[in-house]
């Protein structure tokens, strides 16, 4: 019986909270309200903040086309695995003291995830035979080059930090993290760690593949790049991936750098991580988006390879000597 | 169950794809402007595609030359259903002062079915909301009597 | 009665193994115009060297014994071992285990690759024998014999390599790996004949006995000697400019075994030298030898990889890259990090040889290995696209596959050893690895674009699948790299954790030889107890379940009910989009793709360019430099 009970409140996991009911309508909200802001920012109206759900409801109601060069297995499963892996990592990731799965993977782990989705849109892109889409996958996969270096400091940085305070090293487990975050405060209370937030705020932009990092999908330059053969329902859903991405990492940040004791009650704990979240979005997504231009891909690796690995490196050497 | 809610998402979310059959660029000013800041187009909803693929209203300016008729046919026929072909200015429609000449192939509503005419030259952006208003809604329509 | 059962105990297993090797070789030799009757020998040896050495897994592996044999039954006398033995510990039949696995699986893929050359007798006569020589090498007990080995599977590499003679480049190839491959093999021999002056003896652990705490300037020359012969047989750097040439031209099964096994014996002579003959490993200054090697060669070679663009050479700079994954792993002379790297060993000769595998499956239907001029196979090869995407997945390190889980090892190994030893240069070394990681995956993204998507060029039209017994055998390794990697905790525990901690029992290998370990430095107190071996099996539940939900409502709203282009009708609807243009061929891919990239780093690569002559004479220069400065090491540092 008992088992019947924990497969159960396992399936509301994975179905509900943290799951995919929960990164549907938080993910899909957070990108609305990213457009809301930028479109504040630029003076003017905006669309309404439900918008992202007008346009995954409009795109499930189109209809698909699969070109005649594209191979239709890969076409139609590739968005489908994207969506499963993101939804399997927002459940790897603790919402303050409440941790679904977390205690089974450890951030090295969801730096290997975060690679499925990027393959999805790739293969994807790649299956559909399209010359855009080749070009789009090479600028997509050297965006992914230059934010994985800059990533790797972060964590390494924030894992030793939490690691020589708890006396193993290096701690890559983020339910780890999070208890040592409810008991000392917030890591970015720590003078060591705030070159690290920084970096960290920049590479989201450039994981998700929001403006101004957003040279694999130009619109203008290659119509659309990965996505220029999909239509309808799949589209949507690659639409609907992004929106969780920017809601994965969102959380990843306040789990590395804002974790803390929460209020011990899991409904307001996720109310206040989406918060956090929003809070987050407008800051390194839409604040960047409105004020800058596209940038040129051999632009993108130098800034992430250079500035941001930097600013993450100061961190990492901090942090190994104690500091 | 979602049947109504699609039909409702179709009229909120619609997607454009502008093609220039070789217009004077006038017309293809005056849509970009309607979606910039002053007049904010995508308060509706409107966003530009990069792809016809991705396109629910399918814009067209200028009037048709002989060059230009095979690729702006061959765009329109890669836009899924439902979709909606609006014509903007009165090139399209009519080929205005271009009509008569021997590399004009005729107004638009020869070759394809046109839903929206948008008439002007070039036509005022609060025209161009209207017409593309309208096309949502028959858009809407449209949707609704798919399968 | 006595004699028989004898004959059959698993004490003769080893020499069993090696000898119907060899046997196997020789009959062919003799017999071998028929085609069945070469085929049929072949695939018998294969098989019955594979069997003696799975049946010799539960005696040594699980058993922990070590088996100790002596040809013709000459045991030492007077003290001093005068016949070759055969020391099999868990260490070496790890090794014989990988041999024996890829051998098998590339005599099963060769049957038909090679249908359609001639020499076909002298083709399987040579693989039978290169086969034979790593056995033998893995599993000597006695370092004049691995020097024999050593030029058997030489001199069989160099002829498999320039086999198909007709081809642009296989001659010059074959001939730079005979130069390099020669000064590595006199290295090996001179390092040998070194010792024997200096301890009077040939035998393994009896020079594991005589020599830790006696070292004088000879033996120092020896060890330097040494290590740089078994780095050739293995292409680290800077030896890796022969492995693209050796790999490129020779065909793909032998490719599958330069690849997998004979850059794994280079390994395994060099963890023989330092953990048992000279058991040096800890010293700080040992380990960054082996920590520098590796790191230079992972990242030197997967740069060079992403330059290529040609599907083979691109293939055997990973190859290189992976063996300095394994280098830097067991340089660190941690349990974990030898475990993590015999592991990794492991995996690279699973997935290396499927990889390989498809390559030479791509070859053989159209032709060319040329990234610029293929395009579009998917469509008409699409098993082979499935195999190839697991491999691709594999090397690249995406869990659930078995490169994850060793590389997750690795990682764990490396920054383990970082905050015991408080050096923040082991740090450097795990950065370097997951970047490592990730341009892999780039060059794999490339390849994958490049072969099997993208556009069908016209010349390509009358491509079709390739034959069933080349498929059964990627099947094979591909099924091989999804249960290594789902079940990584049994593979820890039965053969990799064995094999780890036979390294650091040299005691134990002395002793079985029937030498006094009394002398021997008390085996450090090497913890095996792990940080924690990777659990795919729940992560995986959880994926598929997630997935089954999304698929159920993706299907019951009609998601694949989607307009596709019924027969040949032209239709613009189902056309790529070319800006409203009619679609022509236009493929994305080999040197067109990540510009970006190259662009940044177009420094390094010019400076890799001028480097990478192509000139045999500058490699051998470079064999002869590499020597000079291990030698000023060793004399130095031991």
């Amino acid at each position: 019986m008992t088992i019947v009970i924990s497969a159960l409140q396992y399936l509301g996991y994975v179905l509900i909270f943290p799951g995919f009911l929960f990164c549907f309508l938080a993910g899909m909200l957070l990108c609305g309200i990213d457009r809301k802001l930028v479109a504040k920012m630029q003076k003017r109206v905006g669309p309404p903040v439900l918008q992202p759900f007008y346009d995954f409801f409009k795109l499930c109601g189109k209809e698909t086309i699969v070109p005649a060069s594209a191979s239709k297995t890969t076409f139609l499963m590739a968005p489908l695995v994207g969506l499963a892996a993101l939804v399997v990592i927002q459940l790897f990731i603790p919402v303050f003291s409440f941790s679904a799965f977390s205690g089974m993977a450890d951030v090295i782990v969801i730096l290997y995830l975060l690679l499925i989705p990027a393959m999805s849109v790739i293969l994807g892109g790649a299956a559909s035979g399209s010359p855009y889409a080749g070009v789009g996958l090479s600028r997509e996969m050297v965006t992914i080059i230059s934010c994985e270096l800059p990533l790797v400091l972060v964590l390494l940085a924030v894992a030793k930090t939490v690691g020589s305070a708890l006396g193993t090293g290096l701690c890559f487990s983020l339910s780890d993290i999070a208890a040592y975050q409810a008991m000392h405060g917030s890591l970015i209370t720590k003078i060591s760690m705030l070159p690290a937030a920084v970096a960290m705020l920049l590479i989201i932009p450039g994981e998700t593949g929001n403006h101004p990092f957003d040279a694999a999908e130009a619109e203008t330059e290659i119509c659309e790049g990965l996505l220029a053969e999909y239509s309808g329902a799949p589209l949507g859903v690659y639409k609907l991936s992004h929106a969780i991405k920017m809601l994965t990492l969102t959380s990843l940040f306040v789990a590395l750098f804002l974790g803390g004791l929460g209020t011990g009650f899991v409904a307001l704990d996720g109310i206040i991580l989406f918060l956090l979240c929003v809070v987050l979005t407008a800051v390194s997504i839409s604040f960047v988006h409105a004020i800058t231009a596209r940038l040129k891909i051999e632009q993108i690796f130098k800034f992430y390879w250079t500035l941001v690995s930097g600013l993450a490196l100061i961190s990492l050497v901090l942090a190994w000597y104690g500091l | 169950m979602f049947k109504k809610l699609i039909q409702e998402s179709m009229g909120k979310s619609p997607w454009l794809f502008h093609i220039n059959a070789g217009s004077c660029n006038g017309c293809d000013i005056e849509l970009v402007s309607v979606l910039t800041p002053r007049y904010d187009a995508e308060r509706l909803g409107f966003k530009l595609a990069g792809s016809p693929r991705h396109a629910d209203i399918v814009v067209v300016t200028g009037p048709v030359t002989k060059q230009s008729l095979p690729r702006v046919l061959r765009a329109i026929s890669q836009v899924p259903e439902p979709r909606c072909i609006v014509t903007m200015g009165s090139c399209p429609q009519s080929g205005n002062v271009f009509r008569g000449s021997y590399s004009v192939a005729g107004p638009l509503s020869k070759y394809v079915h046109v839903d929206v005419d948008v008439a002007g030259c070039a036509p005022k952006p609060e025209a161009v909301i209207d017409g593309l208003a309208l096309a949502t809604q028959i858009l809407k329509e449209k949707r609704g009597q798919m399968k | 009665m006595s004699p028989v059962i004898n004959a059959l105990s698993y004490q003769h297993f080893p020499i069993y193994a090696i000898m119907v090797l060899f046997l196997g070789a020789f009959l062919i030799a003799v017999f071998g115009r028929n085609r069945t009757a070469r085929n049929v020998l072949a695939l018998l040896s294969i098989t019955a060297s594979l069997a003696f050495i799975l049946a010799l897994i539960r005696p040594v592996m699980l058993g922990g014994e070590i088996i100790a044999y002596w040809l013709g039954g000459r045991v030492p006398a007077g003290g001093y071992a005068i016949g070759i033995a055969l020391e099999v510990d868990a260490l070496s039949l790890f090794f014989a285990l990988i041999v024996a696995v890829a051998v098998f699986v590339s005599g099963v893929y060769s049957i038909q690759y090679m249908r359609h050359d001639d020499n076909e007798r002298e083709y399987y006569t040579l693989f039978l024998m290169l086969a034979g020589g790593v056995m033998g090498l893995v599993l000597s007990g006695d370092l004049f014999n691995m020097f024999i080995m050593v030029e058997v599977l030489t001199f069989a590499a160099v002829a498999l390599t320039a086999f198909r003679n007709t081809a642009t480049g296989a001659l010059e190839a074959a001939f730079k790996y005979l130069v390099v491959g020669c000064i590595g093999s006199t290295c090996i021999l001179v390092g040998t004949a070194m010792l024997y002056a200096q301890a009077h003896t040939l035998n393994l652990a009896q020079l594991a006995q005589l020599l830790p705490g006696n070292l004088n300037t000879a033996t120092k020359v020896a060890f330097a000697l040494l290590f740089v012969g078994f780095g050739t047989k293995a292409f680290i750097v800077p030896f890796h400019p022969l492995a693209a040439d050796a790999h490129g031209a020779a065909p793909a099964s032998i490719s599958v075994m330069i690849s997998g096994v004979l850059t794994k014996s280079g390994i395994y002579g060099i963890i023989r030298l330092t953990y048992f003959l000279f058991q040096t490993m800890n010293l700080g200054t040992m380990q960054f030898l082996l920590v520098f090697v590796g790191s230079l060669s992972m990242f030197i070679c997967v740069t060079m990889a992403l330059a290529q663009h040609d599907f083979k050479r691109l293939l055997a700079f990973h190859s290189i890259s992976q063996i300095g994954y394994v280098l830097t792993a067991v340089g660190l002379c941690t349990a974990l990090g030898v475990s993590a790297g015999l592991y990794h060993a492991m995996n690279h000769t699973l997935f290396k040889g499927l990889l390989f595998l498809a390559a030479g499956a791509v070859l053989h239907e159209t032709g060319t290995t040329d990234l610029g001029k293929l395009g579009g196979l998917s469509k008409k090869m699409p098993h082979t696209t499935v195999l190839f995407l697991i491999g691709a997945f594999s090397i690249s390190g995406i869990p659930p596959f078995n490169g994850f889980a060793s590389k997750w090892m690795v990682y764990q190994a490396t920054y383990q050893k970082a905050v015991e030893s408080g050096n923040i240069g082991f740090l450097l070394v795990t950065i370097i690895a997951l970047v490592t990681s990730v341009l892999t995956l780039a060059s794999f993204v490339k390849v994958s674009q490049s072969v099997f998507f993208g556009q069908l060029p016209k010349e390509l039209e009358h491509v079709k699948e390739v034959s069933f017994g080349m498929r059964l055998a990627m099947g094979i390794f591909a099924l091989l790299c999804i249960l290594t990697g789902l079940f990584p905790g049994l593979v820890t525990s039965y053969i990799t954790e064995p094999a780890a901690r036979a390294v650091f029992s040299v005691a134990q290998y002395i002793s079985a030889m029937g030498f006094d370990a009394s002398g021997v430095a008390a085996e450090s107190v090497v913890s095996f107890a792990h940080v924690g071996v990777w659990e795919p099996i729940s992560w995986l539940l959880i994926l598929c379940i997630a997935l089954l939900a999304i698929t159920i409502v993706a299907v019951a709203s009609k998601y694949d009910n989607v307009s596709q282009r019924s027969g040949e009708a032209v239709d613009t609807k189902y056309e790529l989009f070319y800006g409203g243009e009619a679609q022509e061929f236009s493929q994305v891919g080999g040197g067109d793709l990540f510009w970006g990239f190259k662009h940044n780093w177009r420094g390094y690569f010019d400076f890799m360019y001028r480097l990478h002559s192509g000139v045999v004479n500058d490699y051998a220069l470079w064999a002869v430099v590499d020597l000079a400065l291990v030698m000023l090491f060793s004399l130095i540092v031991l």
